[in-house]
């Protein structure tokens, strides 16, 4: 319980840190202490949806939600936690959960790690060449502008078609409700770089997709597979909310490619340790699952 | 412990008394220290004790040899699968599986001596008792090869040894008198719940002469219990209930910690 604790704590403090949700982070951290996949998996969408609440409070306030978009995208991120979490109750039936949650895990840690880490030591070595840290500037359209059925929206100063918003949408409710992440860290750039939303929505925009989608796939987990601890939920909760703020305090001191360099080096620790899992002989080639009580 | 012990006993020797003046071979009477244990929040496993007594009267006959004495207990039934991982493309993947169905959640066996020297091995086979003769029922496919069968049954009953839920412990009921018996049953933190059958078996010679069947149920009390019921008997008010929680405790950070 003190561990959970405490792990809460942990991940709390690099979300505060780093500025992530930490889902990606939370998830392989319970996996490795000994819960089984599937309850690490649900338990973290529900404190993802205690985790972006409060952001989300504070983004309505400073008026930063643009929540026609929030509401495209969270139509889709519904009917992709559908389909999340149908094929998590598929997989396990199957025996194959653990196995695809690691592949999953090892594909995406290690593709953003390895994009982190190079944009970071390239944004290092240019500061030490004495040059500006350019950010890179969207240009003004791109193929997606070309895409049918577009849409205006006002708040982002936008008008694009509804077919990216929905892939976007979908991708980050599947995912999520099938490897217990927020996906903020890829709903972020998406919207960035692919719909031109201004950065002084995104993220108010993201939250809100994020809190709708992990909350319905909080009631889709506990339907399908009871595989939502509210215990083990609030207890994390508790935890990372505090360690946020701690870590938020001490991220204001730090550089952001520093900052951005260590969260790489962490990422692609954490992948590769699902990879070795993978790869290394298991202990014991033999796993018992319950499949259900009989009545007696 | 000690206080409890006295009071069973003496209960025992009641209950044992009306027998004696009918019965013409054993009989055995048995009683438990609790019919209930309550899993709360703070639960980190308990002891179950047995207690029993061998009753005799004049016109029961002499018997060559000791008495033995074992207790099984028995948790609800359950279906579970065993699988086993392979290599498939440099992976360890979860290829071959089997299915057993009717199968204890907790099985623990207790006994006064080794199970073979208290009586034979058919004899266990048909009474079920013992780890090697507990019934696993297959379910679904069955495993082309004998020796598949046999390393996934061993597989399966070395992973419940291994949590605590499965155990053999010879040696552990002791005779406080040359007709009174315990044994104390240790329940795991991860104990099943349910009903639990508490059976103990008269042994002499070899042959079975009495036996009894208790009951006990492991329930969970409190927050937990509020929290497993609700999860399984109605999971989507649950997940609603979690999702509010959670939005609560978000909403209450903010707060807390609002710096504007």
């Amino acid at each position: 319980m003190f561990m959970i604790f405490g792990m809460g704590g942990a991940v709390g403090f690099l979300s505060g840190l780093f500025g992530i949700g930490g889902g990606f982070l939370l998830t392989p951290l319970l996996i490795f202490s000994g819960i089984p996949p599937a309850v690490a998996v649900a338990t973290v969408t529900t404190q993802t949806v205690a985790s972006s609440s409060s952001g989300v409070l504070a983004y309505i306030r400073r008026n930063a939600i643009d929540f026609k978009l929030a509401f495209v995208l969270l139509c889709a991120g519904i009917v992709g936690s559908f389909l999340g979490v149908w094929l998590f109750g598929v997989l396990r039936e199957m025996g194959q959960l653990d196995l695809v949650i690691s592949l999953a895990y090892v594909t995406f840690l290690g593709a953003i790690g390895i994009l982190m880490l190079t944009e970071s030591l390239r944004a290092i070595a240019r500061k030490k060449a004495g040059g500006q840290a350019e950010l890179r500037r969207p240009g003004q359209h791109n193929w997606v502008h070309g895409l049918p059925f577009k849409m205006r929206f006002r708040r982002s100063k936008i008008y694009v078609s509804v077919i990216p918003i929905f892939a976007i949408g979908s991708s980050i409710g599947f995912l999520g409700s099938i490897l217990g992440l927020g996906g903020g860290f890829m709903m972020v750039p998406a919207l960035i770089y692919l719909l031109r939303v201004p950065t002084n929505v995104v993220i108010g925009t993201s939250l809100l997709q994020i809190l709708v989608t992990m909350a319905v796939a909080t009631i889709l987990h506990s339907i399908n597979t009871q595989t939502v601890d509210v215990v083990l939920a609030l207890t994390l909760m508790v935890g990372s909310v505090i360690g946020a703020q701690f870590g938020a305090q001490i991220g204001q001191g730090l550089r952001g490619e520093h900052l951005r360099l260590m969260l790489a080096l962490l990422v692609l620790s954490v992948g590769l340790r699902f990879a070795f899992n993978l790869v290394i002989e298991p202990q014991d080639l033999y796993s018992v699952t319950i499949d259900m009580r009989l009545p007696q | 412990m000690i206080h409890n012990l006295a009071l069973y006993l003496l209960s025992l020797l009641f209950l044992a008394l009306p027998l004696q003046q009918t019965a013409q071979g054993e009989t055995l009477v048995s009683a438990l220290s609790a019919h209930e244990v309550n899993i709360t929040s703070n639960f980190t496993g308990t002891e179950i004790t047995v207690f029993g007594e061998i009753s005799r009267d004049a016109a029961t006959v002499a018997r060559a040899g000791s008495y033995d004495i074992v207790v099984v207990v028995e948790g609800p039934p359950e279906r579970v699968t065993t699988w086993r991982k392979e290599r498939i493309f440099g992976l360890w993947i979860n290829a071959a599986s089997k299915t057993y169905t009717n199968v204890p959640s907790f099985y623990a066996v207790h006994s006064t001596r080794p199970l073979l020297d208290i009586t034979e091995d058919n004899t266990l086979k048909v009474q079920r008792t013992g780890l090697v003769n507990l019934p696993l029922a297959p379910f679904g496919v069955r495993l082309p090869t004998a020796e598949d069968r046999r390393a996934f049954r061993e597989a399966f009953l070395q992973e419940r040894v291994d949590l605590g839920l499965y155990a053999e412990r010879p040696d552990t009921i002791r005779f406080l008198s040359s007709t009174l018996f315990a044994t104390s049953i240790p329940l795991p933190a991860n104990v099943p719940v349910g009903t639990f059958t508490v059976t103990s078996y008269l042994y002499n010679g070899g042959i079975v002469l009495a036996q009894e069947t208790q009951h006990l149920t492991v329930a969970k009390k409190g927050f937990e219990q509020f929290t497993f019921d609700l999860a399984n008997d109605n999971p989507a008010l649950y997940g609603i209930i979690a999702v509010v929680l959670a939005l609560f405790t978000g909403w209450l950070a903010g707060v807390i910690f609002r710096k504007d």
